[in-house]
């Protein structure tokens, strides 16, 4: 079931610096938010407000109806949020094997094996990694891994989906494989996602909202064509870096 | 004209290889060597190793030294496993402070602390009694003082090792479970190859102990290959023999180590190392402090036995018991220290960068370092005392060679640690601007590294000075460093002098870690 992602006036200084400044923000259940923005611009950072990783200075973070950090604090711990999250570095714990890797939430929740099994294996057969559940991260080509860091996220059914720049580091054809997969399990699931990038196009290609971030501040957002047709300074800085023909 | 030199250039990194294998097959291959063409060429059947081997009693040692080796691994890893968990992911006040004294006594001979020991639970020691001095002096007491002893070696690869987990790995798992669960399947899991590489060398070093069970009179295996070498069973022949069953569980442990650790024991720190998250212990923090408070004792109990044992009569009697055997410690590790590093550099950097040759070096450091310590105090004897090589085997050299073979491995693995870390485009962009393989060593590996070098050079002084097991069946006559000389005193010299030297070494040490530290933390803290 979709959830309702909701920031309001959130704040977050790390040492000197203020990494997040006030920031209001909802993404609407369903809806896939692509949060667009250069590197240090507190993407990630915001993601782990999110998630429950760090609380926020001030502001609060509600998850639906349900207040999960506010002013300093942590309401709900990460693991009782039920969140799915895709990292940048994908993250997979390396000394488990495919299935290990997606079977640890399923044990944490308590899920019957028999189960725990049947969803792991259709989950698999959906990412087109049938047979490989005994095989290790190391053992797997960038794709695969992708795709095991994607299906984990997903074999909880998690009531939103977080994903942080994991496509950065492949080919431009991998790239493109990826994101329609993306596009198709999202849009089959109705899931609310929001997804950071600092790429125009997957932004473009995979939401149905994108916001700008710069310096900790939502600056502009909107559908992509409300955005190109009034690009702010940060997109036109964006597109002029790619010196790229935007999707019509 | 400049072909030779062209022809050296292009072979550069091939030649400092080879160079630094041929002292390391000096060092630590001869002497097996050897010992193996004196075990084949003994055949007659009274005297042979068939003959010498053919003794229950000799397998019953070995059975019960296996036995102790196993018991103590087992009993450090469930204790120092916790404790690196407290130390290293908790919130328990105090953690940092009870690491540091916890850890302490891992870089002192074992036998100064079980004498430490004996000052409390002796029978006339401060706590002691009958039956405090009958549980000491019994397979149990060696136990427990080699646990105490080697526990900090498990929790200090534990913490190092959680330490290094990208905190990605365990952020994965925080999303769906619970702090406890991550820690037991998601962090431990994941340092698994530093666990093995614990029990490993718990296991050899407890395996190879000469000085606490020679102490405790308890008997195994190493104490009846030193009575064959030097003590009242004068027979070297039967000790050539006796390393036999040794050799071969030398060659199991290096298997175990290729399959469980090998080069997973230096795999790269996650990018955000520094970012790990700490589990708050809520109620339980007065909980993780006592157990830190107690390793902490356990750790300076002893050594506080020890000084207080030896009262001023015993610390100004310390001058005449010495003799020159505090500067022949400090010359022959610092000497044995410098080659293990400038070895560690050449192969250290090369496994770290995957070079095919560096793998055969290392695995002979490591079966070095794995075998039991008399295994190549027999072989380094059946090698260098003869008349042809008299001038090294009766001076310092012998020494040198001795340690040199035995810790190479824990300057090579430092180093590969420490150049694992940075990418190899650092070494190749010095390469494309023409800069042969010895240039790029000392100007780009060596000042990168200098820290993980420098490192590495105090790790092997610290096991040099603390070594006892490997140079007591070769010291030469007069050269005999602080640990033998007080191990050789131990039974018939003055106990409050015994004491006062073994606090010396313990200050010795001391002021070395110490040292070591305030100079990493002025690096840290300095400019860059």
């Amino acid at each position: 079931m979709s959830v309702e992602i909701s920031l309001q006036d959130v704040s977050l200084r790390i040492g000197q610096s203020e990494v997040i400044r006030g920031l209001s923000l909802t993404v609407a259940p369903g809806e896939v938010l692509a949060l667009l923005g250069p590197s240090g611009s507190g993407k990630t950072t915001l993601l782990r407000l999110i998630l429950g990783f760090v609380p926020p200075e001030a502001g609060s973070i509600r998850l639906g109806p349900d207040l999960v950090s506010a002013d300093g604090r942590i309401l709900r711990p990460p693991e009782e949020r039920n969140l799915g999250i895709v990292f940048q570095d994908l993250a997979l714990w390396p000394h488990l094997d495919v299935h290990g890797n997606l079977a640890f939430g399923l044990d944490a929740r308590r899920v019957p094996a028999a189960e725990r099994d049947r969803r792991i294996a259709e989950m698999l057969a959906r990412v087109s990694l049938a047979g490989t559940e005994r095989r290790y991260p190391g053992e797997l080509s960038g794709g695969e891994r992708q795709r095991v860091a994607i299906a984990r996220a997903l074999v909880l059914a998690p009531r939103a989906l977080l994903v942080d720049e994991p496509l950065s580091n492949l080919d431009a054809t991998l790239r493109r494989q990826l994101l329609e997969l993306f596009r198709a399990l999202l849009k089959e699931r109705g899931m609310t996602a929001i997804f950071v990038t600092h790429d125009v196009r997957e932004a473009a290609l995979l939401s149905d909202r994108i916001a700008l971030l710069e310096r900790g501040r939502i600056v502009q957002s909107g559908t992509w064509n409300e955005l190109r047709q009034k690009p702010g300074p940060l997109l036109s800085a964006l597109l002029a870096d790619l010196a790229w023909d935007a999707p019509s | 004209m400049d072909r030779p030199l062209t022809v050296f250039r292009r072979h550069e990194e091939q030649l400092y290889l080879g160079a630094a294998g041929l002292v390391i097959a000096v060092a630590a291959l001869l002497p097996l060597l050897v010992l193996c063409g004196q075990l084949v060429s003994s055949t007659a059947p009274a005297s042979g190793p068939a003959a010498t081997l053919a003794s229950a009693r000799i397998w019953l040692l070995l059975a019960r030294s296996l036995g102790v080796a196993a018991a103590v691994t087992a009993l450090a890893l469930g204790v120092g496993v916790p404790l690196g968990f407290i130390f290293a992911r908790t919130d328990a006040p105090g953690r940092w402070v009870a690491f540091a004294l916890h850890a302490f006594p891992m870089f002192l001979p074992p036998f100064l602390l079980a004498l430490g020991w004996f000052h409390w639970f002796g029978r006339q020691g401060l706590l002691g009694s009958e039956t405090s001095s009958r549980a000491l002096f019994s397979a149990g007491g060696l136990i427990a003082i080699l646990v105490a002893t080697f526990t900090p070696i498990v929790t200090s690869l534990a913490a190092l090792a959680l330490s290094a987990i990208d905190p990605a790995l365990e952020e994965a798992a925080r999303v769906v479970a619970r702090p406890w669960r991550v820690a037991t399947h998601i962090s431990l899991g994941a340092i698994r190859p530093a666990l093995a590489l614990a029990a490993l060398i718990v296991f050899a070093l407890s395996l190879s102990e000469l000085g606490v069970p020679t102490f405790l009179r308890v008997d195994l295996y190493p104490s009846a290959v030193f009575a064959r070498l030097g003590g009242v069973d004068y027979a070297p022949g039967e000790a050539v023999a006796l390393v036999l069953p040794l050799l071969g569980l030398a060659l199991i442990l290096l298997v175990a180590e290729r399959r469980f650790v090998g080069a997973r024991s230096f795999a790269v720190l996650g990018a955000r190392a520094a970012e790990r998250f700490t589990i708050p212990l809520g109620r339980w923090r007065v909980v993780g402090a006592l157990a830190g408070l107690l390793a902490a004792v356990v750790g300076l109990a002893p050594l506080g036995a020890l000084i207080g044992r030896a009262g001023l009569g015993g610390f100004s009697s310390v001058p005449a018991w010495m003799g020159g055997s505090l500067w022949n410690s400090l010359a022959e590790a610092s000497l044995a220290a410098s080659i293990m590093t400038a070895l560690g550099i050449v192969v250290g950097r090369a496994l770290a960068r995957r070079r095919r040759a560096a793998a055969p070096l290392d695995a002979l450091a490591m079966l070095a370092f794995v075998m039991p310590a008399s295994v190549l105090g027999v072989g380094i004897l059946a090698t260098w005392n003869r008349s042809a090589t008299a001038a090294i085997y009766g001076s310092l050299a012998i020494v040198v060679i001795g340690w040199t073979a035995r810790y190479l491995i824990v300057s090579t693995r430092t180093i590969a640690i420490a150049v694992a870390q940075s990418p190899l485009h650092l070494e190749e962009a010095a390469a494309a601007v023409g800069s042969p393989f010895g240039r790029r060593l000392r100007r780009i590996v060596m000042p990168l590294h200098r820290r993980g070098i420098a490192a590495a050079w105090l790790l092997a002084f610290v096991f040099c000075l603390r070594d006892l097991e490997t140079v007591v069946l070769f010291y030469p006559a007069g050269r005999e460093p602080l640990t033998v000389r007080i191990f050789t005193l131990e039974a018939n010299g003055p106990p409050a002098a015994v004491a006062a030297l073994a606090a010396l070494q313990i200050a010795v040490v001391a002021g070395v870690v110490a040292g070591a530290g305030v100079a990493q933390l002025a690096a840290r803290t300095g400019p860059r």
